[in-house]
Parts: C-alpha cells; structure tokens; sequence
C-alpha cells in the first residue's frame, strides 16, 4: 500500500531520538535565531540542522522540498531588492531595475530563517514515524481522539484515493470520458463525489461503532503495546536545548 | 445461567416513524449459539446492535423496556464497559480496520490498549487469538492488505482479544466470497464449542441450521418465533416472513421425508441423508 507519509526508514542516532526531543528542537531552532537576531546564530542553527539531515542519510529526500521552499524564497529575494522601503544604497544595476543592500539584506535573514524552519521540521517529517510521533504525544496528555485522527488520516486518505480510482475505472467503463481537456476533467469529476463523500461517510459511521466496540471511549487510562523508545542522551540533550533558549532570552535582555 | 435478558425492549431509531424493535424478550443460556434471522429491516441488525450498547447510547432515539447482558443492564452502562463482557462483529470487514494501526498485531491490541491492559498480558493474548483464529502468518502485515476473510477474522480476533463472554455477529460472512465465509464460520464454531455464547444475525440458512443450537425468527421487528432449527424450519409459514429454509429441508420436503419419531425436516445435510436413507430401506 502506498503511503502518504515521507518517512524514510533508516538506521542512524537521529532516528533513535525521541521525538518530544525533536519537537522541542523544532522549538530551539525557531525561537534562538528570532531570540538573537545575528546572522552568525541563524548560520549556526541552519548549519546544525543541515549536519543532522546529513547524519540521518535523508539528505536527497530534502532536495524536493527545499527546492520548493526555494522558489518561493527567489521572489522574496528579488520583491525585497527591488522595492524595500528603506532601501537606499545601490548594489548593483541590471538594466533599468537597482538592486539594493537593505532589501537584500533582510531577505536574506527571511531566507535563513525559513529554511532553519523547514529544516527542522524535516528532521522531524523525515525520520520520525507518524504513529511514533502521535503515540509519544498521547502519553504526555493528547488526547487519544485526536491522536487516533491524526494517525488515520495516513492510512484512511490512501484507501479513499484507492477506491476514488476504482469508482472511475467503474464510470469510465460505462463511457464517461475521463480524459481530455480541462473542461471534461471538470465534468468527469462531478459523478466521483456523490459516491466518494457519501460512501466515506457511511464508512465513517461503521468505523465509529467499531471503534466504540472496542472500548474507544473508555475511561480507563490507555496502555500501550510499544514499549516506549527512549533514547539515552535524550534527558541531556532536551535539558541543553532549553538551556540554550533561556542562555539566548539572558543574553538579548542583559547583554 | 441466563446470559442475555431482554423484556420488553423497544427501540425507535431518531427521525424514524415506526418502531424498528417492538416488545422483544427473549433469554439466552450461557454457551447457547444463538441465530437471528428474517427478512432485511426486520430488525436483526437493531437487535445485534442492541446487545452490545451501540443501541440507544451511539444512535440516541426512543427506548423501551430492558436488555441484561451477563447482569449488566445496557441502557445504564457504557459501550466501553459492556464491551468487556460483549463483543460485536460487523459486516463489512474493511470499515471495521481502525486505521491507525500499521499491522495486524497492533490492530489487534487496540482495543486492549483503550481498556488500559498492562503490556505483558497483551501479549500472551493476542498470541493466543492469533492462533485461535489462524491468522499468525500476516500478523505483521498491513491490515489493509489482507483478503477479506483474513480481515474478517482479525476482526473477530481483535474482539475475542477483550476476553469478552458474548460474541455477536451482525452477518458477519456477508461480503466474503465462499472460502472466506467458510474460514470465518469454522473460526465461529471453534469459538462457540470453547464456551463462548455466540448470537449471529445471518442470510446463510444452512449455516444457521448448521451450528445454531436455537433460531430467533424476527419480523417487523417483533419476536415471530424462538425455537430449534427444526422447529422453525418446519414452519409452513416460513416463506411468509421472508426466510427460505435450508435447501435440504426443502428437498425433504417436497419427498415428505421427516426426521424419525419427530414431526419436523431435518435441516443438515447429515439428517438429510440418514433420514432419506431410512425411507430408502
């Protein structure tokens, strides 16, 4: 069955991590560069994630993402050049349009920024089980209903595009023309949804009684089959990086 | 000891004119295994659902009278507490997959988890209905990749797994081709003769006249008749409340071939022939 999930199954010490600890680095990684508004910290904390990725071994899967982050960054880049109110010093000329410091200045720190976020996160999308996230979650309080949403939609959105397909296949040999131009995508559509949206939640309804069959609702607190993954260092390692939030709030107030 | 109670139930669904049960009682014995049938919308599924709670606290709707499940009375309990001592099976295996689960075997703990059992007695049973219900060869596949007799009993095992006393089973074979309905009604006996009592709402009247110790006629959601296989299969009236018999009762009787030293057909294929063959001789 295909996933929608871009975990990739690897061996390494960032998989081993616990992922409370790589939410709170998620944390770490946003807070200190806004914290500390240098570019030296924002190199510093793109340049750690980016070692992290590499440790993973999930470095190509990033490449796609970041591409796109990246084409969204190009027009930032240019839009900030270009028209920053407060530009005023001309670094270069490309014909009629002045490309100026400030402007590009400021989109660059928008730029590390943005990719330290999406960097983080990434260790955490990449190398992270959904499940494992949502189970680590729900034993520090979630709430099981939402865990239990979160997790299916993983395996609930595959099984409804299956059956989308199917229902087409069904459609298409009855002689409705599916392929074409946009306008008869468009009408080719329309007859997928009565029987998709109404046959999920027909579906949905069953799956809700079987779930309540099997104790969903109970009041007893939940045990888990897993046993919880703890990683050694991960104490260490979630003490360090609060430290370093606080050490950065110190620094921007005192210093 | 008298296992499930039911007087005087009475259940109309929210939004719906007519009663879909109306004055039901009945009694089940520990270990019975029992069948429900009638035609579609006599109220076999509304009673199934009755038993295990979904009716009245899932739907809401009107409620009458009252239904003991192993001293627990449904209307004052939970559908998570009644789920420890019944257990239910629906039709559709595929909508019965929580999921959230990325095999079988976790599928399988999942309602164990949700009861709070500690890891180590987990374990022990979900081995022990894995085997039960012959399914521990893809107990680490994705439950959405199994056929749908596989589905069908993983289902069972993922209820059996809460230890409950009381299996029902709303036509729990109705999906599956031959073989898978056949897997499935083995595992069902296997549970019924280790002392589980079974209530199953089914269309396969020989099924039904297999292993069914008493049948539970249903019409317009009334108690038409609660008897033995033979006794209610030998109704004349049977084709009025839109059942058809066993296809050896009919053949014996169209022969008037009856059971010996009884007034009924018999409904196996086992009596058939030694009835059919005591007329030969």
């Amino acid at each position: 069955m295909k996933s929608i999930s871009l975990y990739v199954d690897r061996e390494s010490f960032v998989h081993d991590v616990d992922p409370i600890t790589k939410l709170i680095y998620i944390l770490f990684a946003i807070l200190v560069p806004i914290i500390l508004p240098s570019f030296t910290v924002s190199f510093i904390c793109v340049g750690i994630s980016l070692l992290l990725i590499l440790a993973a071994g999930v470095f190509r899967k990033t490449l796609p993402i970041f591409g796109f982050v990246f084409l969204v960054l190009i027009t930032v880049v240019i839009i900030q050049g270009l028209f920053r109110p407060e530009n005023e010093t001309v670094l270069f000329q490309i014909g009629p349009f002045a490309m100026y410091q400030e402007g590009l200045h400021y989109a660059l720190k928008i730029t590390l920024r943005v990719v330290n976020i999406v960097g983080a996160f990434m260790i955490l999308v990449l190398t992270t089980k959904p499940s494992h996230l949502v189970e680590s979650l729900v034993r520090k309080g979630m709430s099981p209903r939402i865990g239990y949403v979160i997790v299916s939609v993983f395996q609930i959105i595959p099984e409804m595009m299956a059956s989308m397909s199917t229902i087409t296949d069904a459609q298409r040999s009855r002689g409705m023309e599916t392929e074409g131009n946009l306008l008869v995508r468009i009408k080719a559509f329309l007859p997928l949804l009565g029987p998709v949206v109404l046959g999920s939640l027909i579906n949905t309804k069953e799956r809700a009684m079987a779930l309540e069959v099997r104790g969903f609702n109970s009041r007893t607190p939940k045990t888990y089959l897993n046993v919880e993954k703890t990683y050694a260092y991960s104490k260490g390692i979630q003490a360090l990086l609060l430290l370093l939030i606080v050490g950065a709030v110190a620094w921007r107030i005192f210093l | 000891m008298k296992k499930i109670i039911a007087q005087g139930l009475k259940y109309k669904y929210p939004l719906a004119e007519t009663l879909a049960l109306n004055d039901i009682s009945f009694e089940v014995e520990a270990g019975e295994f029992i069948g429900v049938i009638g035609k579609n919308s006599a109220g076999k599924s509304t009673l199934c659902q009755a038993m295990v709670g979904l009716v009245p606290h899932f739907y809401k709707g009107a409620y009458g009278g009252k239904v003991l499940v192993d001293g627990l009375e449904v209307k004052q309990h939970s559908i998570a507490d009644l789920s420890l001592k019944v257990g239910m099976v629906f039709q559709n295996p595929f909508t019965q997959v929580t999921g959230s689960k990325m095999t079988v075997y976790e599928e399988i703990a999942f309602g164990l988890e949700n009861i709070g059992l500690p890891r180590d007695e987990m374990l022990k049973r979900i081995d022990e209905v894995l085997k039960l219900l012959k399914i521990e060869h893809v107990k680490d596949h994705n439950p959405f990749d199994l056929s749908g007799g596989q589905l069908q009993r993983m289902a069972i095992a993922g209820i059996i797994a809460m230890k409950p006393e009381i299996l029902v089973l709303d036509e729990p074979t109705s999906q599956l081709d031959p073989a898978g309905s056949d897997e499935v009604f083995r595992a069902i006996h296997e549970l019924s003769q280790q002392g589980f009592t079974v209530i199953m709402a089914e269309h396969k009247m020989e099924k039904v006249a297999q292993y069914c110790n008493r049948v539970l006629l249903l019409d317009e959601g009334k108690v038409a008749a609660f008897d033995t296989p033979e006794k209610i299969f030998s109704r004349d009236d049977l084709e009025s409340y839109g059942v058809t018999a066993p296809v050896y009762t009919r053949v014996c009787r169209a022969l008037g071939v009856k059971n010996a030293g009884t007034d009924c057909y018999p409904v196996t294929l086992e009596d058939a022939e030694m009835a059919l063959r005591g007329v030969i001789k």
